[in-house]
């Protein structure tokens, strides 16, 4: 099967050299026989990815060591679950798997369009197959999976203890499901560019994947979150590096097509602005996955010592120009004739939402790439690190949570005044009762309580909408409250679930603001000593060593320190953090030691753990977080990707028209007005 | 930290300086940026570039930073002070966290209990926090600051987001003038072709005073036939 696999990946990339070929010649020539023949091609190049990759898991859970890529991410006695994940563990390996998905989402993307848009899916093919082979290709000749050693170590290197963990057995596949989700709308840009069909005909075919990307971008990103909160120890779940970062920026870009599509949709406007922003989600996620991949940035992810960066960084830059290139010979075709009403509009809010998404995604960039340019220019180093990022993107990001509340309450077309005062006194007044009440309770921290203010508005403009629609479905078809909720959001899909995804925003808008408040402390301490601390909140706490342990644990040794604890007199149970040091089959060491934190989390806030190093037998050095609201970012997370699950859900035309009444007591004014302008 | 997959720094800078030949948006920016990069240098304060520049720093190296302590020193910070003002500095090794964090954070990097214990060693010595910051930068450059500082060609790290969001803002507001500027001209065509063929007026029904009564049926009607308007 191995030598199936090997095999598979070279046929893979003849494969997907010739979908490439023939679909363009196909398209070219108006060729159906040979645009046929690059669709199957395509199809074909996924079955040998897929052989290829079979081959790899092969390989993997036969320990076949002679491959440098086995010998060196997984060991005899590594888990069966981290042998499964060791596939994505390392440079080569995580390449096929992207190849994988690439060439899986090209297969679905040219079937399900086997019998639509047929002019422009000759181009969408080969730009498709184009990718494909540009991966397969960086694989073959830059990181091969299957490449031998000269000879057969006994034993595999293992694993890096920090990536066993279920975070990161979950977090890159949704990351890459995500990331490579971005080629599909990229290649119908460029089919629609190429074939100047530049209607709204493309964007019909590119929204659900859109959608998809940013679905699976979300929960990578937010799995990643979790990996580094609870495996790196720093008690945070956001440091600003330069791979969070380069998953992010295709994410924003993303969002804010998400809206401006929608301003294409309903009136016919952005259209240069939207094939943009698709073509520069993709190139984004090519540049991140470069960031990532050549080491040219320090982060604690690199996959250094490898030459593929060279090849991410050519094809970034061939596909720029190309893409560039188009973009500007088909700007004629791309004119719109937009009006607008009133400066007062959702479309002129959704722009501001745009440039503010934009500008976060300009700014993290820039932090990101400044240090290399200012090596280039001024020979120095420097470092660009959270404070940086906090500073630039905090108000940026406080402006965008403003418009998540003002733009649903702003009519399209123009808002009048008294539909404006309408609109707003609920949700204005949630804001002004938030800020108040936490002001009363003595919150002084200014960004925190500006957040704060800005959360209740926007809870209150969501609410808002929730209420009336309900209550609008309640009157018309006299339901019950739950039948007209459940209806409400299931016949309007896209603008409800887009509200709860809008709500899981608020929610990590308002955890994010409780990391004003973290409070920690070092100290060593002996078994049966006790370390006294108070929490934000004025919680007094006491953590009584109950000693420090030593055992074995599957492939690890395992150093534990353990402590009771109480919070103003009462138990909260017992918080323990481990210093583990991985071994091989052999018993050798491997690795350096690993610390696996120990938390007690609640709603109000997390207790975590660090175990930074024993003294002796007896005694602990440890680093306590109080760390508020943590939990919240993990359930905004969930509550983003629920909207966005009811958002993707497939929905029937006849139910989109009829569930489109329960749309009307918030832009109902507004069409009036429109009209009658 | 513990370092993924161990990056190399040599491959690292081959690898930059390749990136420095090839990349065209660095290039173009360095460029154009030299010159006013130049003029900016010059007007930095002597000591931020004097040993900075001649530093050959590598992503996990340690330099220590000793003074001798000044006569009859007294410490002038509080445990609580050393604690933010390490919170400032960046610990040299790969983690890409402040030295405060690191240290008290990750038991592999011997880096950061060592700048920690230079840093003690200074302040003990009755040294400002000042003092110990442009020691530390007079060793390491300006990479052991978290941030850039604000002055000279940093200053591009700081404002260009901002400028570029200002450029933006400017071109929306322009663009949506232009919009609204077309809405007007199609609003004025549209009453001079009403004015010329009266009769045709009939057919737009949708001049309904803002604070009109209407059910939720009736505006239903009202969007459905709005939908199905070509315009």
């Amino acid at each position: 099967m191995i030598l199936v696999g090997e095999l598979s990946l070279w046929v893979a990339l003849l494969m997907a050299a010739w979908a490439t070929t023939v679909s363009f010649s196909g398209g070219l020539q108006g060729r159906a026989d040979l645009v046929k023949s690059g669709e199957r091609a395509l199809y074909a190049t996924f079955a040998f990815t897929l052989l290829a990759s079979i081959g790899i898991w092969t390989a993997l859970f036969t320990h076949d060591f002679s491959i440098k890529f086995v010998a060196s991410y997984t060991s005899a006695n590594l888990p069966k679950i981290y042998t499964f994940t060791a596939f994505w563990a390392g440079q080569a390996g995580s390449m096929l798997f992207w190849s994988l998905i690439l060439t899986g989402y090209a297969a679905i993307a040219v079937f399900t369009n086997r019998t639509k848009n047929r002019v422009m899916m000759p181009w969408v093919t080969g730009t498709l197959g184009v990718i494909s082979l540009f991966f397969l290709m960086t694989m073959c000749f830059g990181a091969n999976p299957y490449e031998r050693l000269d000879w057969i170590p006994p034993d595999g290197r293992g694993m890096n203890p920090q990536l066993q963990n279920p975070g990161m057995a979950i977090h890159p596949p949704m990351l890459y499901l995500g990331l490579v989700a971005t080629a599909v709308p990229f290649a119908f840009a460029i089919g629609a560019l190429i074939s100047r069909r530049l209607d709204a005909e493309w964007l019909g075919a590119v929204r659900r994947w859109a959608l998809l990307s940013w679905f699976f971008l979300t929960i990578g990103i937010v799995l990643g979150m979790w990996w580094a909160y609870v495996e790196l120890g720093w008690a945070g779940y956001w440091a600003w590096d330069a791979v969070e970062n380069s998953s992010f920026l295709p994410w924003l870009t993303g969002t804010a097509f998400l809206h401006s599509i929608m301003i294409q949709e309903k009136r016919g406007m952005l259209r240069k602005w939207n094939v943009t922003l698709v073509v520069v989600t993709f190139l984004l996620s090519i540049l991140g996955t470069f960031i990532t991949r050549s080491g040219i940035i320090e982060s604690v992810h690199a996959f250094a010592q490898s030459n593929v960066g060279n090849w991410f960084l050519g094809f970034l830059i061939i596909a720029t120009t190309l893409t560039a290139y188009l973009v500007s010979t088909r700007l004629e075709d791309l004119q719109a004739k937009a009006e607008l009403e009133s400066m007062i509009s959702r479309e002129a809010a959704f722009l501001y939402n745009n440039l503010a998404l934009v500008g976060i995604c300009f700014a993290t960039l820039w932090g990101t790439l400044f240090p290399i340019l200012s090596e280039a220019v001024k020979g120095e180093k420097i470092t660009v690190g959270p404070p940086f990022f906090n500073a630039v993107n905090g108000p940026l990001g406080l402006l965008l949570l403003a418009l998540t509340g003002i733009g649903p309450l702003i009519a399209w077309r123009r808002a009048s005044t008294s539909n404006l005062r309408r609109q707003f006194t609920w949700p204005v007044t949630s804001g002004i009762v938030a800020f108040s009440v936490l002001f009363a309770l003595g919150m002084r921290n200014f960004y925190a309580l500006v957040t704060y203010l800005l959360a209740g508005f926007v809870f209150g403009t969501i609410a808002q909408e929730f209420i009336k629609g309900i209550g609008a479905r309640r009157r018309m078809y006299s339901e019950g409250l739950f039948a007209a909720s459940m209806r409400l959001i299931g016949r309007n899909r896209r603008r409800y679930g887009g509200y709860i995804v809008h709500f899981g925003v608020v929610v990590l808008f308002c955890a994010f603001a409780g990391q004003m408040f973290k409070k920690d402390l070092a100290a060593t301490v002996k078994t049966g000593e006790t370390i006294k601390a108070t929490d934000a909140y004025g919680h007094a706490w006491t953590f009584t060593s109950l000693g420090v342990s030593q055992f074995e644990q599957l492939n690890r040794r395992v150093l534990a320190v353990t402590f009771s604890v109480t919070k103003d007199g009462k138990k909260m149970g017992v918080l323990s953090s481990e210093k583990r040091q991985h071994v091989d089959s052999r018993g050798e060491p491997t690795f350096e030691p690993s610390t696996e934190v120990g938390i007690l989390e609640s709603p109000s806030q997390d207790v975590y753990m660090v175990f930074t190093g024993a003294v002796d037998a007896e005694t602990a050095a440890v680093h306590i977080n109080f760390n508020p609201l943590v939990w919240w970012v993990w359930f905004g997370g969930i509550m983003m990707a629920f909207g966005g699950i009811i958002v993707m859900w497939p929905q029937a035309q006849k139910e989109r028209e009829s569930g489109y009444v329960a749309e009307l007591p918030a832009a109902s004014e507004a069409l009036l007005v429109g009209a009658g302008a | 930290m513990n370092h993924l997959n161990g990056s190399s720094p040599s491959d690292r800078r081959a690898f930059l300086a390749t990136v420095g030949r090839g990349a065209l948006g660095a290039v173009v920016v360095a460029v154009a940026s030299s010159v006013t990069a130049k003029r900016l240098l010059a007007q930095q304060p002597a000591n931020s570039q004097s040993a900075a520049s001649n530093v050959e720093m590598t992503s996990d190296s340690y330099k220590p930073v000793r003074r001798t302590p000044k006569p009859g020193a007294t410490p002038l910070m509080d445990d609580k002070q050393v604690e933010a003002f390490e919170r400032e500095l960046a610990c040299p090794c790969p983690c890409t966290l402040d030295v405060y964090t690191c240290r008290t954070t990750d038991f592999n990097c011997g880096i950061s209990p060592a700048v920690h214990r230079d840093v003690k060693a200074l302040v003990d010595g009755g040294y400002s926090a000042d003092e110990i910051m442009a020691a530390m930068i007079g060793t390491y450059g300006d990479f052991i600051l978290m941030t850039p500082r604000k002055q000279g060609f940093n200053l591009l790290a700081w404002f260009a987001p901002f400028a570029a969001i200002g450029v933006g803002a400017i071109a929306i507001g322009a663009m949506l003038r232009g919009w609204r500027l077309n809405a007007t001209k199609a609003t004025a065509a549209r009453a001079e072709a009403a004015h010329r063929a009266p009769t045709s007026s009939s057919n737009a029904p949708f001049s309904l005073p803002p604070d009109v009564d209407a059910t939720e049926a009736e505006l239903a009607r009202l969007q459905a036939a709005l939908r199905h308007d070509p315009q």
